[in-house]
């Protein structure tokens, strides 16, 4: 505060009338919790429907053979007809500094049966060991046990389960149409049963055991249709799967390695649909604010009319008043904000880590085929907190332009004669 | 297998017996109820041609009315023994590796059957092409010199089928059938079957040949050929049964 007796006067303005100077504070504090917290609640929401539709089954990056998608024919396996070296490249996706894990997998349609009871189902063959690692469908596992590698172990949906009315240690028989053209069908037994809350996964994904599901399609060892693999952080797939691809050398070898963000293009639309509209709440907020200021400034900029008009009296330029009248709204925004921040940041400590429960509002509900707990849960933006508060300062200043520039036009000679 | 495409030509070739003055749909009902015998039994050897294998198979057929069919695959190892039962509207597949018969869901009716071009729909609704489609000829005359009759089939309005409209063709001077065209709603060739090899099985004109070819894949086909084929043999409904399906049909 070097700045001369402008901000000085506008500072001191803002105590001659204590409480009405705290309570337009108060709006404008309230007015930055309220974006803060809003755009961390958005924010959380699509944090979480990504965390669910990339952790819940299909990992943040998957390598397929560039024809696999979007037919996903069973003949497309990773490297063609001739197969991969499987082991090595789940370990050179997996040697990545952002990739947790890797895991291969099978897929094909087929047939589930059970006494009179037949549906459609999606097989999916995995690693046991390695696919707990990259999805969390086999946490989802409510009975039972996953698969043993190798077995003709089968884990099937909840609703799946349901409809073939079958049970832990029941059998089922599955059909698949095999690549080689004959229809491979055998006996599984049930050994676990997952309920993974998406509705389409518990009525129609079943998992079995990479080499049981390879024998029943006659695939050999070395075909696999995915590699699936999970990074910490959803936003880091796009650079961890541009480097894995590179360092493999994708093209040559006639693979593709994607991440989420591209086999999933509507969540990432979502997502930055989500971003944009933190700019139309903060739009919302601050312009709502910027009457309550004007009002304010207005308010006091006429009870010192006669004042101002002796100021402007004494040779005062009236850009000087318009500078005090502004130092006083930036002071204004100021303490303002660092109420708003002081008052923010313990909400947010406490539904960071504890995010209150939702679920006597609503149950969960899927989103774009992704879960969404019922939880008020907020993702740390500091980016957010900050142009919030720049925001703000544009708020008051805006807001006490037109009453800086009434002030400033005061006719001296009429005001203190009294009119 | 049998039973679908047989049916479609059994339609058309029976038209040979019919006189110009009937309506189109009185010809292919006289055909349907002639070609289809009260019974009938065939052997068949079926060659699907897809982009990324080929095989053959061979299969017995029994069929009995509209509604009742069985075949027996004999051939290759693989698959043999494999059954599938066609009663009223379901459809069971009998699987001797598992010793287990299960019941195609409605949902999979449109799913190959056997891996072939044909679906397991096509096994149900052959038999219904009167009850479910009007009939008109649409065209009675030459075409690339020969004389032949064209009948456009259209779905009736609540009828549960999946084609907007079918096309056959079939020859005026020995009433055998050439060709099928199915087309989807929106007017589209979907797929082309055209039939060959007419000769004289169990005592009737028949093509011997059917050949099923996809509009999306010209390159792949179904080709069915029958080698054996008996009408009106001594066979009842109790044939036509889950536990017939897994006893061997015999």
């Amino acid at each position: 505060m070097r700045a001369g007796p402008w901000w000085r006067i506008g500072w001191r303005n803002l105590g001659r009338n204590r409480r009405r100077t705290l309570i337009t504070m108060g709006g404008l504090a309230f007015g930055y919790l309220a974006v803060v917290l809003l755009v961390a609640w958005m924010e959380g929401l699509t944090a979480e429907m990504i965390d669910s539709a990339t952790g819940t089954l299909s990992g943040q990056l998957q390598v397929h053979d560039l024809e696999y998608r979007p037919e996903r024919k069973v003949y497309d396996t990773i490297g063609g007809r001739d197969g991969a070296d499987v082991e090595a490249l789940v370990s050179e996706v997996a040697a990545d500094p952002l990739v947790e894990a890797a895991a291969p997998r099978v897929y094909a349609g087929g047939l589930v049966s059970s006494g009179e009871a037949t549906t459609a189902g999606l097989l999916m063959g995995i690693d046991p060991d390695l696919e707990s690692r990259v999805s969390k469908i086999l946490n989802a596992v409510v009975d039972g046990r996953p698969p043993q590698a190798g077995s003709n172990d089968i884990v099937i949906g909840s609703e799946m389960a349901r409809q073939l009315a079958v049970g832990i240690g029941d059998e089922v028989i599955l059909v698949v149409a095999a690549a080689d053209g004959s229809m491979g069908n055998d006996l599984y037994t049930v050994a676990g049963i997952f309920s993974s809350g998406l509705a389409e996964l518990d009525a129609s994904y079943a998992l079995l055991s990479l080499v049981s599901l390879q024998f029943l399609m006659a695939l050999e060892p070395s075909r696999v249709h995915e590699i699936a693999a999970s990074v910490n952080d959803p936003w880091l797939a796009p650079d961890a799967a541009d480097r894995i691809a590179a360092r493999l050398g994708a093209d040559a070898l006639g693979i593709e390695v994607e991440p989420w963000t591209r086999l999933r293009p509507e969540m990432l639309d979502y997502a930055q649909l989500a971003r944009a509209w933190n700019g139309v709440i903060i739009f919302i907020v601050f312009a709502i604010a910027i009457f309550g200021v004007a009002n304010t400034m207005l308010m006091a900029t006429y009870e010192r009319r006669r004042e101002i008009a002796v100021m402007l009296a004494l040779g005062t330029t009236p850009f000087a008043v318009v500078r005090s009248v502004l130092a006083e709204a930036l002071c204004l925004g100021a303490i303002s904000i660092a109420i708003g921040a002081t008052l923010t940041l313990p909400l947010m400590l406490w539904f960071s880590n504890a995010p209150p429960s939702l679920s006597w509002l609503y149950g969960d509900f899927t989103m774009l085929g992704a879960l969404i707990r019922p939880v008020l849960r907020v993702e740390w933006n500091p980016g957010m907190w900050f142009w919030s508060g720049v925001a703000l300062l544009i708020t008051t200043v805006v807001a006490a332009l037109y009453p800086a520039a009434r002030a400033a036009r005061i006719p001296p000679a009429d005001t203190l004669s009294g009119l | 297998m049998r039973s679908t495409t047989v049916s479609a030509i059994l339609l058309l070739t029976t038209a040979a017996a019919a006189s110009g003055q009937r309506s189109a749909r009185e010809i292919i009902d006289h055909v349907d109820r002639i070609m289809r015998g009260e019974s009938s039994y065939g052997v068949a050897t079926m060659e699907v041609v897809t982009e990324n294998w080929e095989r053959s198979m061979t299969m017995e057929v029994w069929s009995l009315g509209a509604d009742h069919a069985l075949i027996r695959i004999t051939a290759p190892r693989k698959e043999e023994g494999m059954a599938t039962l066609r009663a009223e509207d379901e459809i069971w597949n009998y699987l001797p590796r598992v010793d287990r018969t299960i019941k195609i869901p409605a949902s999979m009716m449109m799913g190959a059957w056997m891996g072939s071009h044909f679906t397991n729909d096509d096994l149900v609704k052959e038999s219904r092409l009167i009850e479910d489609y009007e009939i008109a000829i649409s065209h009675d005359g030459d075409r690339d010199g020969a004389t032949v009759w064209e009948f456009t089939l259209v779905p009736k309005p609540e009828a549960p089928v999946v084609w907007g409209r079918i096309e056959y063709q079939v020859r005026q001077d020995d009433m055998m059938p050439t060709w099928a065209r199915y087309y989807d709603e929106d007017g589209n060739l979907v797929r082309t079957m055209t039939f060959s090899d007419f000769r004289v099985l169990g005592g009737r004109l028949v093509p011997a040949v059917m050949e099923l070819i996809p509009e999306d894949k010209p390159a792949e086909r179904t080709l069915v050929r029958y080698t054996e084929l008996e009408f009106d043999i001594d066979i009842d409904e109790s044939f036509f049964s889950l536990r017939a399906l897994r006893s061997g049909g015999r």
